[in-house]
């Protein structure tokens, strides 16, 4: 089938879908839709089929400059390889762990990894009240420093079971065993409607029937 | 599969177990399938890629994906996912088994006017929803009303609907479709139309069939048709009630201009007896987040909860909603911070939900429910609105849909609730960002 030579190049750190499919909670569909999507984000700055920090914020925020610690951190653990940008395979498998179908310990994991925020394997007191500083930066709020250390000290008091002045991987999953509700947002339920809300992947997909 | 009826296990995608035929149309087939995983039945219908591109429909195929993801009813069957081959693309639906209303109608002739006005009422709330999300569905007929196993009606195949950005300049369709004897007179005439008001024309076509048994414009060839529709041409059955015939000569109407709107045929007394409006699919999710409530001591006390620092991290910033990557609008933001105390905040949404003429009840000491005293597209509207403290001069406030229409949830927000709160809020969620 002469036809099917005059592909078009796909983006520098592409992945087979059924390669993706096998390991993330998405079909074949599910990441040919995802690769819609991302190929909007990583050419809405530079078109080189790459997100960049840039770009990322420019979605999220709808402004390009919009620096957030939040952000920053989702960023830079999407960036599996570390080299600065997100390539199509570490957006797939990122976005898997946001899926309603993965695992719970999955999401606890990378909630935890999330706020370790200079990676040494615990949440200490000082990065958490880092982040509420960030926070409160955020949204304009303007607080005491007896109050952000009050609310600072009471929940890292309660986090930190062992008392030993910083928070483990176990100590956290506890923690959000008795607060589900905060890994809410480690759920996006968009990605079940993923198929639908990007239906062009139908014309292009090169899925071979004998694939499925 | 060497010919065989029944190949031994067909599965599709290592999801769903491709089972019987139940249908086939020019295009496409329609097979029952089953999740794997769940076990639940689903209805997959098989289009071929090869067939659709020659028509020049592929992009058609797109649009109805499009469509059908946006308009989520209990009165609309619902598309659950796509997926795709080179030669084929698969749409998992909801399974819908009582058969289609035209069987029905045409094994028992005519409905009765109670069970006419059950079929008119659902398809109307479901042609109404659609309306209110940008899209008419423009091939309205008895062959595309399913029933379910309750024998409650489901509308499907939108395959001609058409979405807001296929209007034109002028905001009318100009593409033609549909069955001739459903058809409004405008569509006929190829002249620009709303497809939402050549809808109700289909709706009060299919309405006449309903009660009596046959179609109000019937001809022996295409043209003597076409002359009876643009004149409106029929004739009531006998047995038809005075209010129904008004019903129906309110819709058949040549001039779109002059027929009945959705809202003038949904409030008539005809219409309004025994109807209940479908309920949205959020309240199941609501029983489920008051059972987890009971389940958690820290909601069983009577000072505001406490927000710890990571749910206060993790609710309010907005680098941490990835919704956003999958919206091009910017979301409604559902939770804000205020100085005021707890039960300060309470007492202001006590007085908001009188002057809104909403019922306030407490569902527990910081958390209040305001229910809608009217009835909206999916039933009343209900808003959960939890109030928590993060310090003594710190509350968070947050809001959530807990039934109705997520459109009326959206405005309701944003007209009613924002502007009444502005003197307690601090900061709604990712707005102060100094854009």
């Amino acid at each position: 089938m002469g036809c099917y030579h005059s592909k078009k190049p796909k983006s520098p750190g592409y992945e087979e879908p059924t390669v993706l499919a096998a390991e993330t909670p998405f079909t074949v569909s599910e990441v040919e839709a995802l690769y819609e999507l991302f190929k909007k984000l990583s050419s809405s700055i530079i078109n080189d089929g790459l997100i960049h920090r840039e770009e990322f914020q420019l979605a999220l925020f709808r402004n390009r400059n919009m620096k957030n610690l939040f952000a920053d951190r989702i960023f830079d653990l999407f960036d599996l390889k570390r080299n600065g940008v997100i390539e199509f395979g570490e957006f797939v498998r990122s976005l898997g762990i946001f899926h309603p179908n993965a695992s719970i310990k999955d999401k606890i994991t990378f909630a935890f990894r999330l706020y370790d925020l200079r990676q040494t394997g615990f949440i200490e007191q000082e990065e958490l009240k880092e982040m509420v500083l960030a926070l409160l930066h955020e949204s304009e709020l303007i607080l005491s420093d007896d109050v952000i250390e009050t609310i600072v000290e009471k929940t890292f008091n309660e986090a930190d079971m062992k008392g030993d002045g910083k928070i483990d991987e176990e100590e956290w999953r506890e923690f959000v065993m008795k607060y589900p509700s905060l890994i809410k947002n480690m759920t996006l339920p968009y990605l079940k409607d993923i198929t639908m809300a990007f239906p062009s992947f139908v014309a292009t997909t090169e899925v071979e029937d004998s694939d499925m | 599969m060497a010919g065989k009826a029944a190949p031994a296990r067909n599965v599709l995608f290592g999801k769903y177990e491709m089972g019987r035929l139940l249908g086939k149309g020019t295009f496409a087939k329609v097979y029952h399938g089953r999740n794997l995983m769940t076990h639940d039945s689903v209805a997959i219908k098989v289009i071929l890629k090869d067939r659709v591109k020659k028509e020049g429909l592929l992009e058609q195929v797109r649009r109805e994906i499009s469509v059908m993801g946006l308009v989520r009813h209990p009165h609309i069957v619902e598309l659950k996912e796509v997926m795709a081959t080179k030669s084929k693309v698969y749409f998992v639906m909801e399974y819908v088994n009582g058969g289609e209303l035209f069987v029905k109608l045409s094994q028992q002739g005519k409905l009765t006017e109670d069970g006419g006005r059950k079929y008119f009422q659902q398809l109307l709330s479901a042609v109404d929803f659609c309306h209110s999300r940008g899209v008419s569905h423009r091939d309205l007929k008895p062959e595309n009303l399913l029933l379910d196993e309750n024998g409650n009606l489901k509308v499907s195949d939108f395959g001609l609907s058409a979405l807001p950005e296929q209007l034109r300049i002028d905001g009318l369709l100009h593409t033609r479709c549909g069955t001739p004897a459903y058809v409004a007179p405008e569509v006929l005439r190829k002249r620009g139309y709303e497809g939402a008001k050549s809808d109700l024309w289909s709706c009060g076509v299919i309405l006449f069939v309903l009660l009596a048994g046959s179609l109000p414009f019937k001809a022996d060839n295409v043209m003597k048709l076409y002359r009876k529709i643009f004149k409106a041409e029929f004739e009531f059955p006998p047995w038809f009630s005075s209010e129904a015939k008004e019903m129906v000569s309110k819709l058949l109407v040549v001039d779109p201009e002059k027929r009945a709107s959705m809202d003038e045929i949904m409030q008539s007394s005809w219409f309004q007896k025994g109807f209940t409006k479908p309920l949205s699919f959020n309240d199941k999710d609501e029983l489920n987040s008051e059972i987890s409530d009971l389940t958690n001591p820290k909601l069983l006390s009577s000072s505001p909860p406490f927000y710890n620092a990571f749910e206060f991290i993790s609710s309010m910033s907005s680098g941490f909603d990835l919704t956003s990557l999958f919206e091009s609008k910017k979301k409604q933001a559902s939770i804000f911070t205020s100085k005021c105390s707890a039960s300060a905040i309470i007492a202001k949404l006590q007085s908001l939900a009188q002057k809104l003429n909403f019922k306030a009840t407490n569902q527990r000491e910081f958390k209040v429910r305001l229910q809608a005293k009217e009835e909206g597209r999916k039933g009343k509207l209900a808003v959960t609105v939890e109030v928590y403290e993060v310090a003594p001069e710190l509350a968070v406030v947050e809001f959530s849909k807990s039934a109705g229409d997520t459109l009326e949830y959206n405005k309701f927000c944003e007209k009613d609730v924002r502007p009444a709160l502005k003197d307690i809020v601090w900061s709604w969620q990712g707005e102060n960002e100094c854009l």
